[in-house]
C-alpha cells in the first residue's frame, strides 16, 4: 500500500503541552503509575496451594452433571436434543421405554465424552426438563481416555456431589413437574 | 653479504611469493602453498628477534605479532569482504594489545574506539547493506598482487631488522624503551626536536598524566596538522551531505509528478475514502 | 600476579552471579508491575523448600545448558559461533577497570579493588569494549542469514554508532571536571568535593543516562530485538548455551552501564558522613564503601527495570532524531557549560556548592525548555516527510 494512497486515513496527533514536548515531566507520571502497581495487591492465584474462586458458579461452564428430581431418579427424558445441539458431538445417549408412569422414556445409557467436549454449554441451554447443567468444577483430569468418558452413574454422581453447593439453576416449571407434553 | 642478511632476503622473497599466491585470485591453484610459503617466511623473520626483557613479556609479544601479521594477511587474502573486515578488526587489537604491551595505554584503547569501533563498524555496515552475499566479482579479486605482495612483505622484514639491529647492538641495549623510541624516530627519519620528544616520551609514557601531557602536545606543538585534518574531515562531512542532498532532490521531482494530488490534501481524501 | 588472577576470578564469578540473579529480578519486577507474584516456586535443589524462588536462575542455567545447540544450515558458520563468544568476551573485560570499590587495607599497603589498577585510559577503555561488543550485535544478525536477524543487527550498529556521541559527550564534561581518564580519580574528586557530577553537571547526567539505556539496548530502546517486531532481532537464530550468552552479555551491558552512571555522576562508593574521601581507611570503612556503592548499583538497575515496563518504544527515526536532534545539541551545551564553569570559576564545586548547584540546574532547565519549544521531536507522519527521513 503506498503512502499517498486515498484510502488510507491520516488522523492528526494531539498535540502535546510543554510538559509533553519536555518529556521529563510525563516520564515521571508514567513512573509513578509503575511504581503504584509494584506495590499494590497481586491478582495472581498460586493454584495448588489456594484454589481460585469461583465469582458465579450458576454461569460457570466445567464438569457436566445429570440432575435427579425429588424422588431420586434421573431427570432426563431422553429427548436427545442435547446431543443434537452439541457441536462436538460428544453425547451418546440410548434411549428405552421408561418404567416410570410420568413419562414415556428414559436413558438407559448416557455418555459424555468429557474429552472432546468443548464446554460450550449447549447441551444445558437445549435441555427441556433442565437435566443436564454445567458444574463449576473445573479441575477434570484423568489417567486414561476410558476414564474421561462419563457415564450416566458418573453423571449422577457429579450431581451427587455439587448439589448442595450448587442448585439446581431452575425449580418448578411444567417440565419439572415431569411428563414431556 | 653475512648469512643474516641471506636469511632476510630468503624470507622476503619467500613471504611476497608466497603472499602472492595467496591473494584472491581467479581459480583455487596453490593457495596452500602459498599459505605455507608465508608460514615459513613469517617463521624465519620471527627467529630473528631478539629476547626482550622477562620471559613472559617476550611470549606475549610474539603471540600478539604473529596475531597481528597472520591477521592482517588474512584480511586481504579472504575472498568474502566481510571476513575480510573480520581479520582487519583482529588486525586492530592485536595492534593495540602491543601498544597496551608497551605501556601506551590511551594510544591502545584509542586504536580500538577509532578504527575497531566507529571506521570498521560502518565499514562492515556498507559492505553488509549494499551487497550482503559479498560475490560481486570486483570484491573477490585483488588488483596489482605482485607489487602489493611485495611492498608488504619487504616492510615487515625491514622493520624487524632495523629494531634487531637495535637491540643487538650493546650500547643500547641496556635502555630498551628509548632505544626503540630511538629507532622508530630514526626508522621514520624525523627531525632532531621529535627525536628529543620521542626520547622524554619514553620515560613519561608510563606516567599518570601521560594522556595530559599527549593532549597538550597534540593542541600545541601540533596544532596546525589537528586542524588541517579536521577541516579535511569536515570537508568530507559536506561533500556527503552534498551527495545525499543531491540525490534526494532528484528522486523528489520524480516523486512529486506522481504523488503529489493525492499527498497534498491527505486529511479530505481520508475523509473521503472513509 | 597472584593478586590480579584472584581479583579476575572473584569479578567474573560475582558478574556472572549477579546476572543470573539479575535475571530473577526483571522477571519478579515484570510480575510486579503487572500486578502478578512472578516466579516463586523454585527453590533449594530436591527439597520442598521454595524461598521465594531464588532458586530460579540455577533452573534457568541447568535448563539452558542442557537444551539442543542448534545450528541452522543457512548460517555462516565461523561468524556464527564467533559472534557470541566476542559479544560475552567483550562485557566481561570491561570489568577488567571498573573499581568495586575503592581500598582495602592491608600491611603491605592497599589494595584496590580494580582487576587492573593504574590504567589510566580506563574510561575510553571501557567505551573501546563497548565498540567491541557491536560486532557480536551486527556479526550474530549477519551470520544467521534471516532477515529478521539481519534488520535487528543493522538497527543496532546504527543506534550503537549514534548513541556513542551523546554518549562521549557527556564524559567529556567529567574528564574536564576530574581531570582524569581514570574511573577511581574521578570518584575520588567527588568524594573530596563531596559534590556528586549529578549536582554539577544535570544536564550532562540526563544525556549520560538516555544515552547508557540506548547503549545498553534497553527499553524503549531496545529497536535491535524487538520482540514484536522482529522476533528477537539479532538473536533470532540462537539456541541453548549461545542464546544464553547473548542474554548474559545484555545484562553485563546493563550493569556497566550503571557501574558508569553511578561512578561518573552518583559519586560512587561515596556518601555523605558516612564513608570519608580518604585513601587511609580501616576495613569496615572499605566495606561500607563497597556496600554504598552496589546499593546505588542496585537501585539504579531498579530504575531500568521500572522504565522498562513504563515507556513505549521508540520508533526508529524517532531514536535517530533523539540522538541526533536533542542529545547532540545538549551533550554539547552541557560541554561548554562545564568548561566555562572549569575555566572562570575553578575552585567554585569546593567553595560554593549551592550557588554551583542552583546555577546549574537553572542552566539545565533552560535549556530543556528551549530544547521542548524547538520540539524537534515533533510528530511529522505525512508521507511526504516519512518518506524524506527514510532516505
Amino acid at each position: 500500500m503506498q503512502a499517498n494512497d486515498p484510502d488510507i486515513l491520516w488522523v492528526e496527533e494531539p498535540k502535546l503541552g510543554l510538559a509533553g514536548k519536555l518529556y521529563l515531566p510525563l516520564i515521571a507520571q508514567g513512573l509513578t503509575t509503575t511504581t503504584r502497581h509494584l506495590f499494590s495487591k497481586k491478582i495472581t492465584v498460586s493454584y495448588p496451594d489456594t484454589e481460585p474462586e469461583i465469582a458465579n458458579p450458576l454461569i460457570y461452564r466445567g464438569v457436566h452433571r445429570l440432575n435427579r428430581d425429588e424422588q431420586g431418579r434421573v431427570k432426563c427424558v431422553a429427548c436427545f436434543l442435547c446431543a443434537t445441539a452439541c457441536p462436538a458431538h460428544c453425547i451418546d445417549i440410548i434411549g428405552t421405554e421408561s418404567p416410570w408412569p410420568d413419562r414415556e422414556k428414559y436413558p438407559e445409557s448416557f455418555t459424555i465424552d468429557e474429552l472432546r467436549c468443548i464446554y460450550c454449554g449447549m447441551c444445558e441451554e437445549a435441555c427441556p426438563v433442565d437435566a443436564i447443567e454445567l458444574t463449576s468444577l473445573y479441575n477434570l483430569t484423568g489417567r486414561t481416555r476410558e476414564e474421561m468418558v462419563f457415564d450416566k452413574e458418573k453423571l449422577l454422581s457429579v450431581h451427587d456431589q455439587t448439589i448442595d453447593k450448587e442448585p439446581m439453576r431452575s425449580q418448578g416449571g411444567a417440565t419439572s413437574q415431569g411428563g414431556f407434553p | 653479504m653475512s648469512s643474516e642478511s641471506l636469511l632476510y632476503a630468503a624470507a622476503t622473497v619467500l613471504g611476497a611469493v608466497g603472499m602472492w599466491l595467496l591473494l584472491p585470485r581467479p581459480g583455487e591453484r596453490l593457495r596452500w602453498g602459498g599459505a605455507a610459503m608465508s608460514v615459513v617466511a613469517l617463521g624465519l623473520i620471527l627467529s630473528q628477534i631478539s629476547p626482550l626483557g622477562d620471559m613472559l613479556s617476550q611470549s606475549m609479544f610474539v603471540v600478539l605479532g604473529s596475531v597481528t601479521v597472520i591477521a592482517a594477511a588474512a584480511a586481504v587474502t579472504f575472498r568474502n569482504p566481510v571476513y575480510c573486515a573480520i581479520w582487519f578488526a583482529m588486525m586492530l587489537l592485536g595492534t593495540a594489545g602491543l601498544f597496551l604491551l608497551q605501556g601506551a595505554h590511551f594510544l591502545g584503547v584509542a586504536t580500538i574506539v577509532v578504527y575497531a569501533g566507529a571506521i570498521l563498524v560502518t565499514l562492515l555496515f556498507v559492505l553488509m547493506l549494499a551487497n550482503p552475499r559479498g560475490n560481486a566479482p570486483y570484491d573477490r579479486l585483488s588488483w596489482e598482487g605482485p607489487l602489493s605482495a611485495t611492498a608488504g612483505i619487504v616492510l615487515v622484514g625491514m622493520l624487524t631488522m632495523t629494531l634487531s639491529s637495535v637491540l643487538k647492538s650493546p650500547t643500547l641495549a641496556d635502555d630498551l624503551p628509548s632505544a626503540l623510541l630511538t629507532a622508530q624516530a630514526v626508522g621514520s627519519g624525523n627531525s632532531d626536536t621529535e627525536q628529543a620528544a620521542a626520547r622524554n616520551g619514553g620515560q613519561d609514557i608510563l606516567s599518570e598524566h601521560h594522556s595530559a601531557s599527549l593532549g597538550g602536545r597534540m593542541f600545541s606543538a601540533h596544532l596546525v596538522s589537528i586542524e588541517v585534518a579536521g577541516v579535511l574531515l569536515f570537508a568530507a562531512l559536506v561533500g556527503a551531505v552534498a551527495i545525499i542532498a543531491h540525490s534526494r532532490s532528484v528522486r523528489s521531482d520524480k516523486q512529486t509528478l506522481a504523488g503529489k494530488q493525492a499527498m497534498q490534501t491527505p486529511s479530505t481524501n481520508g475523509r473521503a475514502g472513509a | 600476579m597472584l593478586e590480579a588472577l584472584i581479583k579476575i576470578v572473584v569479578v567474573i564469578g560475582a558478574i556472572m552471579t549477579a546476572v543470573a540473579y539479575f535475571v530473577l529480578l526483571e522477571r519478579k519486577i515484570a510480575a510486579w508491575v503487572q500486578d502478578r507474584k512472578g516466579p516463586n516456586r523454585v527453590g533449594l535443589p530436591l527439597t520442598k523448600v521454595r524461598l521465594f524462588g531464588l532458586g530460579q536462575p540455577l533452573a534457568d542455567g541447568v535448563k539452558m545448558m542442557l537444551k539442543e545447540e542448534y545450528i541452522p544450515g543457512h548460517v555462516d558458520k565461523a561468524l556464527y559461533v564467533l559472534a557470541p563468544i566476542s559479544i560475552l568476551a567483550a562485557a566481561l573485560a570491561t570489568f577488567a577497570v571498573i573499581p568495586f570499590g575503592s581500598v582495602w587495607p592491608t600491611d603491605g599497603g592497599p589494595i584496590e579493588f580494580v582487576v587492573a589498577p593504574g590504567f589510566d585510559a580506563g574510561l575510553i577503555y571501557v567505551f573501546a569494549l563497548s565498540g567491541i561488543a557491536v560486532y557480536g550485535v551486527i556479526l550474530g544478525g549477519w551470520a544467521s542469514n534471516n532477515k529478521y536477524s539481519f534488520l535487528g543487527g543493522l538497527r543496532s550498529s546504527a543506534q550503537l554508532i549514534a548513541y556513542e556521541i551523546p554518549l562521549s559527550l557527556g564524559i567529556l564534561g567529567i574528564v574536564l571536571t576530574a581531570g582524569s581518564l581514570k574511573l577511581d580519580a574521578v570518584i575520588t574528586q567527588q568524594a573530596e568535593t563531596g559534590m556528586w557530577n549529578a549536582f554539577v553537571q544535570p544536564l550532562g547526567f540526563i544525556v549520560f543516562l538516555v544515552a547508557a539505556t540506548a547503549e545498553a539496548g534497553r527499553m524503549p530502546f531496545d529497536l535491535p530485538e524487538a520482540e514484536q517486531e522482529l522476533i528477537g532481532g539479532f538473536h533470532t537464530e540462537y539456541s541453548g548455551m549461545k542464546l544464553t550468552m547473548y542474554a548474559a552479555a545484555e545484562f553485563m551491558h546493563m550493569i556497566t552501564a550503571s557501574f558508569l552512571i553511578v561512578i561518573l555522576f552518583l559519586g560512587g562508593w561515596h556518601f555523605w558522613g558516612l564513608t570519608g574521601s580518604g585513601d587511609q581507611i580501616t576495613w569496615v570503612t572499605a566495606l561500607i564503601r563497597v556496600g554504598v556503592l552496589c546499593g546505588k548499583i542496585f537501585l539504579v538497575i531498579l530504575g531500568f527495570m521500572l522504565v522498562r515496563w513504563t515507556l513505549p518504544r521508540f520508533r526508529f527515526d524517532q531514536l535517530m532524531a533523539l540522538a541526533w536532534k536533542v542529545m547532540l545539541p545538549l551533550g554539547m551545551v552541557n560541554l561548554v557549560l562545564v568548561a566555562a564553569m572549569v575555566e572562570y570559576f575553578p575552585g567554585a564545586i569546593v567553595d560554593r556548592p549551592l550557588i554551583v548547584f542552583l546555577g546549574m540546574s537553572g542552566l539545565t532547565l533552560v535549556s530543556l525548555v528551549s530544547m521542548a519549544i524547538l520540539a524537534p521531536l515533533g510528530s511529522k507522519q505525512q508521507p511526504s516527510t516519512l518518506d524524506a527521513e527514510m532516505t
